[in-house]
């Protein structure tokens, strides 16, 4: 009877835990977060401007094209800092992301963005401390820039989050930044968003899988090793 | 096992070519004399037997650019990676390591897949704080003017530069994939040819400002047209908001203090490309002996 008692407490215990991280995930990806994705149109408004993107139709087209190049090109950073949540490789994975944005535009708003995240992640998650340490340490010390992927990788590691789900998440809240790029460039209205929005969940799982498995072996994208 | 080696040194005040080692499928042709004497650059043409890469191939070079000297490596035509025979890759691997006031100008004509091609290159820079730099790295459709456009399997070229050791300083991977999303023809709508230029170092200062500035220039035309010039147009071609640009370029500075440009570019012709190329390396014959893509 006593031995069911404290199995009884201790799942009750994992449980709690469990949906603590809910709520801080939920948190982490709601768009009220001020991380600054609004800042930038992932390129849509350039797209727009070149007669690329016209319609609804191109639109899809448009993020769907994105998201690869989310996949391709930052999952493995988001991957790699979710399962060493430490400075060092935090360190490392910036400095390698800095030398891969070579878009002069996406590598400033990689920095606004993960400058802020880190910021608000620093203040928010007081119960990982380590979070608030790690951003002092590095403030001012010109080791890192602050990119967006890594530190996104990094606080979804240390609120213990599963790297399939960070990086799923991660994907996630792209293709809403996009799609709320195009609503307030008129391109959609809220309602279609919406839809498409969940139209294209399917697609970007399809791509998260392929990417996860193309790398799951610690290759990173560039034919270095992470 | 390299199937080139070259290296190049200051023999007698004078870039020479100090040790020189091809095997097939490669061949090096280094001509004597390419500019004027005064000028101190050393011209590589690297060749492949029967003009193109076929399936299964795999080139490798290595390339050491002694410090103070000037290195042009080029082909003589497009670089034909013929179609691949089962799940055969063919693979060029270039790596070069560029010393001090060193010079190393790579500017080979496109590569062009053909159908079911499939094909991947890799090319490592080494680099010192004044080492200067310039790469084009291009990639036409395929015989395009016979209706074969993005019609191979896979296109895979990653640029990568480092400096003063393993810092990274650039790092980029073009991938056209044949995929389940797109077909890659798709994905690239009326484009032919995808082209990267990178200018690094302090030799090429002058000419980053100078195509910064043309780009920024042609682009403004491109993108919006002068209003006297689009109301005249829009009378007679009410469509021509919807079309898009012919050629697009953009260019981003990379690296500490901005040491280097990346400039990139989607057109529908070839042509256009080489013309670009012609008009912006010019200014490099003072440096070259000849001016590149001529």
């Amino acid at each position: 009877m006593e031995d069911g008692m404290e199995i009884c407490k201790s799942s009750d215990r994992t449980a709690s835990t469990n949906f603590c991280l809910q709520w801080s995930q939920w948190q982490l990806l709601d768009s009220i977060l001020p991380t600054g994705g609004f800042a930038h149109s992932f390129g849509l408004e350039a797209a727009i401007q070149a007669r690329i993107v016209s319609g609804p139709e191109d639109l899809r087209a448009y993020v769907i094209l994105v998201l690869e190049n989310t996949g391709s090109l930052l999952l493995p950073f988001v991957c790699s800092a979710t399962m060493s949540p430490n400075l060092e490789n935090w360190h490392k994975l910036d400095r390698m992301l800095d030398a891969t944005l070579t878009n002069e535009v996406a590598r400033k708003a990689s920095i606004a963005q993960g400058s802020a995240l880190m910021r608000l992640a620093a203040a928010v998650f007081a119960e990982v401390p380590s979070l608030k340490t790690m951003r002092d340490t590095s403030l001012g010390s010109g080791a890192v820039s602050f990119h967006h992927a890594p530190i996104f990788g990094l606080i979804c590691g240390l609120l213990g989050m599963d790297s399939g789900s960070s990086q799923r998440a991660y994907m996630f809240i792209t293709m809403r930044d996009v799609i709320s790029a195009a609503t307030r460039l008129n391109l959609i209205g809220p309602l279609g968003a919406a839809v498409l929005q969940h139209q294209i969940a399917l697609v970007a799982e399809d791509m998260s899988k392929k990417w996860m498995a193309s790398y799951g072996r610690g290759s990173m994208p560039n034919g270095s090793f992470a | 096992m390299e199937t080139g080696v070259v290296v190049v040194e200051k023999v007698g005040g004078r870039s020479t070519v100090s040790r020189c080692f091809s095997k097939y499928p490669l061949k090096f042709i280094i001509p004597r004399k390419v500019g004027p004497s005064k000028t101190d650059a050393v011209w590589i043409y690297s060749l492949t037997y029967g003009g193109g890469i076929v399936s299964g191939d795999c080139i490798s070079c290595d390339f050491t650019i002694g410090d103070g000297c000037t290195t042009v490596l080029t082909t003589q035509a497009s670089t034909k990676v013929y179609k691949s025979l089962g799940s055969k890759c063919s693979e060029q691997v270039l790596e070069a390591r560029i010393g001090s006031d060193a010079l190393l100008v790579v500017i080979p004509d496109p590569v062009t897949c053909f159908s079911t091609a499939k094909y991947s290159q890799k090319q490592i820079f080494r680099v010192v704080s004044d080492s200067s730099l310039v790469i084009v790295d291009w990639i036409t459709s395929g015989r395009h003017e016979s209706g074969e456009k993005w019609e191979f399997d896979l296109y895979k070229s990653i640029n990568n530069i480092f400096l003063e050791g393993d810092r990274p300083l650039f790092l980029d991977t073009v991938l056209l994939e044949r995929g389940s999303v797109a077909t890659i023809a798709e994905r690239m709508q009326d484009y032919q040819v995808i082209a990267m230029i990178i200018l690094l170092g302090p030799k090429l200062t002058h000419l980053q400002n100078q195509v910064q500035e043309d780009v920024k220039r042609m682009m403004s035309e491109q993108l919006h047209p002068p209003s006297t010039a689009l109301g005249r147009y829009k009378r007679k071609n009410p469509d021509h908001c919807l079309t898009k640009p012919s050629f697009i370029a953009s260019c981003s500075v990379f690296g500490p203090k901005g040491i280097g440009l990346v400039v990139r570019i989607a057109a529908v012709t070839t042509g256009s490309v080489y013309k670009f190329l012609q008009h912006e390396l010019a200014s490099m014959e003072p440096l070259l002996g000849v001016s590149p893509y001529c």
